[in-house]
């Protein structure tokens, strides 16, 4: 630091002319420069000069619009863009199994939210249900639909309470941590969507912390809210879903017959006192912050078949009825008298067809 | 097996992705391609695992779209085989096998002693697998001794064995883990004694009746390190492998293949008497020998002093 000091106070006051190296001397390159092309300057005149800006700029105005490069850049959508309700519908009628009354909250909720030009507070879901009933699942099939690459967008988030908040000591932390992500992406765009899983693991009290972000303002600290989506997964309530779910299959009614009214109000209740909900005695039940509660059913033997089905033209094989009944037949059920919900719901499936695949394709 | 061309290559290849691609015959001798050795069939002396874990690996690794890690909890006896197993996996999918950068190997009374500086482990467990994987997909990581492993250590790598498809930028569903424990041992000798008490052949022990059974026992069991874990209340443990003990005749087995490894030529008498030293149990019937095949080797020595 102090060699360069030094050098530049040998130089100063500059001397003209000679090739030398420091910044004096880079002035003097750039004026000689300029002096060679002295000529070329003459072959200017203003209306080829001001063709050439002229397209310059077009080009670049062109190249800088949204319209040509989020072909290849991913774009926040803008405010004019709808969701593709019929294709959202496809997806679930095609992909998830056994889920009724969730599909259609969520089919509804989803639409209405994007339809609506200026949505009072963002679109905040809670889902529900014992595990492998499709929380994840639906909660990525969503993202996609918002944004195409799904959670590999830049504008989706997820957040595992287990790994990304892990330790009690430290809530104010996360809190602090927590509130300036959510504050920045939602700034830089506006339809950004959070994914909190694992809510039963959740600290008490952490999601307190962005309770303010669900609510009715037009804007906190100016930045908005209101087109962001917030999904919350846990497995609370599962119990009292099954529950509700067996009540109805031992009166003998079909499980299409369930409505979300039968098990909205006691979902909300239990989930707030149950202790091991990341809900519990929070405000956001509180203020009514959360917009559906949306409960996933125990799968039945037959929605497991049908899991098993997808795998395999997944995979790219032909369906063999033996194999899915193999398939299906080797899970466990619940209760442990009349075995009708599968216990995993869905998981583990795929493990299961490659032995099953294996040994069939040994016999033939 | 048929060369799986489906999958990604192995993590060694991405460094040299040339040479495994089309150039594989002129570097035949360093590119692995997928294989799951002819060794699994012939050395492993219990029809279930090779069954069980034949199938699982193969399967998993020629699925290119996988939508979880794969997880391999193995139980058994001491003795009867799980290091071993481990080991070949790691040596069929990678040339070096254990010693391979991209298999890692935990110990739990080695690498996480102290029951009070869990939370350290955790935040380093964490930060060790995420970072291997986001070099490697295929990563290896196996976990010895789970049943001395602290309850609530092994929640901290939930996260990795589930069925999302990204989780901070970096996908696990590549990935292997394979857990081994002494844990369900004794439900696996009980349900094999009865087999033998019945007098129904080993071979007909089915993998259906290990399970379920070992499942549940596994997770009450207050000293696996699985007790309560949300491992397997999520049932994010694709397969329990179990290992039966191993009878008179397999430490026969056992001390064969040793002396033949030595390139000695093979004397039944050693073979007996070596076999005979080994203790058994239970103590009345005295059917399976009480360290697997372990000190085989030692006991040799002696026979082959030369």
């Amino acid at each position: 630091m102090a060699a360069a000091v030094t050098r530049r106070a040998r130089r100063f006051p500059p001397v003209g002319g000679g090739p030398e190296a420091g910044p004096c001397g880079g002035a003097m390159r750039a004026v000689v420069l300029l002096w060679l092309l002295l000529p070329g300057l003459a072959a200017l005149e203003p209306l080829s000069v001001g063709l050439a800006i002229g397209v310059a700029s077009a080009l670049t105005g062109y190249l800088s619009h949204p319209s040509f490069y989020c072909s290849y850049v991913e774009c926040c959508p803008g405010s004019g863009h709808r969701l593709n309700a019929t294709a959202l519908r496809e997806q679930l009628d095609g992909r998830l199994f056994g889920q009724h009354l969730a599909k259609e909250v969520v089919l509804r909720a989803v639409t209405g939210f994007s339809n609506n030009p200026s949505p009072k507070k963002p679109l905040t879901l809670s889902l529900h249900g014992w595990a492998g009933t499709g929380k994840n699942f639906l909660s990525q099939l969503l993202a996609r639909h918002v944004h195409p690459a799904g959670l590999r967008s830049k504008f989706v988030h997820l957040f595992l309470a287990t790994l990304h908040f892990p330790h009690p000591q430290r809530v104010p932390l996360y809190q602090e941590q927590l509130q300036n992500w959510i504050r920045g992406n939602v700034s830089a765009c506006a339809h950004s969507v959070f994914i909190f899983d694992e809510m039963d693991k959740m600290h008490q009290g952490l999601i307190d912390a962005i309770k303010p972000f669900l609510d009715y303002y037009e804007q906190v600290d100016g930045v908005s809210y209101r087109k962001a989506i917030f999904i919350f997964l846990s497995n609370a309530g599962g119990d009292l879903i099954n529950k509700a779910a067996l009540d109805f299959w031992t009166s003998g009614k079909r499980r299409e017959d369930i409505q979300l009214k039968d098990l909205e109000p006691m979902l909300s209740v239990g989930v707030f006192n149950n202790k091991n909900s990341g809900l519990w005695h929070s405000s956001l039940i509180d203020r009514n912050l959360i917009d559906y509660f949306v409960p996933l059913l125990p799968l039945e033997h037959k929605h497991v078949k049908m899991c098993v089905r997808a795998e395999m033209i997944a995979r790219g094989h032909e369906v063999d009825e033996k194999v899915v009944q193999a398939v299906a037949d080797e899970m466990t059920y619940f209760p442990k008298e009349t075995r009708i919900y599968s216990d995993k719901g869905c998981k583990t499936v795929q493990a299961k067809l490659d032995i099953h695949e294996d040994i069939a394709k040994a016999v033939d | 097996m048929e060369e799986g061309s489906i999958a990604p290559s192995p993590c060694w290849c991405h460094l040299q992705s040339f040479s495994c691609g089309l150039a594989v015959n002129l570097f035949a001798g360093d590119c692995e391609l997928w294989s799951v050795k002819s060794s699994f069939t012939v050395r492993i002396f219990s029809h279930l695992v090779s069954r069980v874990v034949v199938r699982a690996v193969r399967g998993f690794l020629s699925n290119a779209q996988a939508k979880k890690p794969l997880a391999l909890s193995l139980h058994g006896w001491t003795g009867t085989g799980k290091n071993f197993v481990s080991r070949i996996i790691a040596e069929s999918i990678y040339k070096r096998g254990l010693k391979s950068n991209y298999v890692h190997q935990f110990v739990a009374t080695l690498h996480f002693p102290h029951a009070h500086s869990i939370n350290l482990y955790k935040d380093q467990l964490q930060s060790w697998i995420r970072g291997n994987v986001s070099i490697c997909p295929r990563s290896i990581f196996i976990f010895d001794e789970m049943d001395k492993m602290h309850a609530g250590l092994i929640d901290a790598i939930k996260p990795f064995l589930d069925y999302y498809e990204l989780l901070d930028g970096v996908s696990y569903r590549q990935a292997i883990f394979i857990f081994l424990s002494n844990a369900g041992a004794e439900k696996i000798t009980e349900v094999a004694l009865d087999f033998w008490r019945n007098g129904k052949a080993r071979e007909d022990i089915q993998l259906t009746d290990m399970q379920n059974a070992l499942s549940v026992s596994v997770f009450n069991n207050r000293n696996s390190g699985f007790w309560h874990s949300t491992l397997i209340d999520r049932n994010l443990i694709d397969y329990f492998v179990p290992f039966l003990p191993l009878e008179y005749k397999h430490v026969k087995m056992c001390v064969r293949v040793e002396i033949e490894s030595r390139g000695y030529a093979v004397d039944e008498d050693i073979l007996s008497r070596v076999a005979d030293e080994m203790t058994y149990f239970p103590r009345e019937e005295r059917i399976y020998s009480d360290k697997g095949c372990k000190t085989v080797d030692a006991k040799l020595d002696y026979y082959y002093d030369l």
